[in-house]
């Protein structure tokens, strides 16, 4: 069994207590599993004998920052959660992470979250019109002189004056299908942009190169 | 011969690197397949049969990507050195997709060294 003095332990923790905190979003027993499990490979790494805080530092440093660490663990726990369980408040999750990063993943994001508002809108209209018959659907209003604007209203309040509603009860077909339509083809737009995400992600020099 | 420009060198490393990175999944897989391991042996045995030299940093957030995707799971063992170690074996699911993958890979490589053998008589 490897002998660890005081500064070499101190080192190991420090890294560990910076790793840890740099886990946000995962949970506590994922957590503690992927911090006891580096703990091991260190102490593993030491093999027996005594240890010097150099060895431990060395070790330290192949395994990366704890910042570059806790990232590739953030990263592809999220972009497994998201393509595991295919829910669009995991797919937004991910996608929020990506649009923090460049802006091909803001507008993956931007794109995703019209997506889903205009076809939940859509599926709420359809669900509302026999609610509000009068007032819900689809409406086109008179927007100053000569512009025309397409409204799609979900019936509370009074109907617009001037306003003439085009689909009538073909908006709960119509909704319905073209919403849950767009929820479909939002999530598999999303599911794509997070593979590109994944596919973008190059690993930083010397992670995986070829003995020469 | 001309030289290699700097920019064509550096596609060169990139397509390289994302070879390799395509690899390794599979090659974790195939580490698996006869026997558990732990992440340091995982480790070890890629670098030793497969010439792939991965960084520490990236071969553990792997692991816990594929048991997060069903692929392995895990089990703390009691070991000699007076620490636990965390093993890693194959689900069905896993082998099923070590399958899978290393059938691709054949075909994939076969037909690859057959486009590219006039380039080997060229030397």
């Amino acid at each position: 069994m490897a002998r660890i003095d005081g500064d070499a332990e101190q080192e190991i923790d420090a890294y560990l207590t910076k790793l840890r905190a740099r886990l946000r979003g995962i949970n506590e027993q994922d957590v503690r599993d992927i911090v006891e499990e580096l703990r091991s490979h260190i102490l593993d790494k030491m093999g027996t004998g005594e240890v010097t805080t150099a060895a431990v530092v060395a070790t330290l440093a192949a395994l990366g920052s704890p910042e570059e660490l806790a990232s590739e663990y953030m990263t592809d726990n999220l972009l497994t959660r998201a393509e595991v369980s295919r829910s669009p408040l995991r797919l937004l999750e991910s996608l929020f992470r990506w649009a923090s990063l460049s802006i091909a993943g803001f507008f993956a994001f931007m794109g995703s979250v019209v997506g889903y508002l205009l076809g939940v809108s859509l599926i709420l209209c359809a669900l509302l019109k026999p609610v509000h018959p009068q007032t819900a659907g689809l409406w086109i209003l008179q927007a100053g002189t000569d512009d025309l604007m397409i409204s799609l209203r979900l019936g509370f309040g009074s109907a617009p004056t001037g306003g003439k509603e085009v689909l009538g009860w073909w908006i709960v077909p119509l909704g319905l299908l073209v919403g849950c339509g767009l929820v479909m083809l939002t999530t598999r737009f999303g599911l794509w942009c997070v593979r590109q995400y994944r596919k973008s992600r190059v690993f930083p020099p010397g992670q995986a190169r070829l003995k020469n | 011969m001309k030289k290699a420009d700097p920019k064509d060198q550096e596609a060169g490393d990139k397509w390289e690197v994302q070879l390799r990175k395509g690899c390794l999944e599979l090659a974790i897989l195939a580490a698996l397949w006869s026997q558990k391991l732990y992440g340091l042996e995982i480790l070890r045995r890629l670098e030793s049969d497969s010439d792939l030299i991965v960084s520490e940093g990236t071969v553990y957030p792997l692991l816990s990507r594929l048991k997060a995707l069903g692929l392995v799971r895990s089990e703390w063992v009691e070991s000699d050195a007076g620490h636990p170690r965390k093993y890693y074996a194959l689900t069905p699911a896993g082998k099923q997709r070590a399958l899978d993958m290393s059938k691709t890979w054949a075909t994939f490589s076969s037909s690859m060294s057959k486009l590219l053998a006039p380039l080997g008589k060229g030397k």
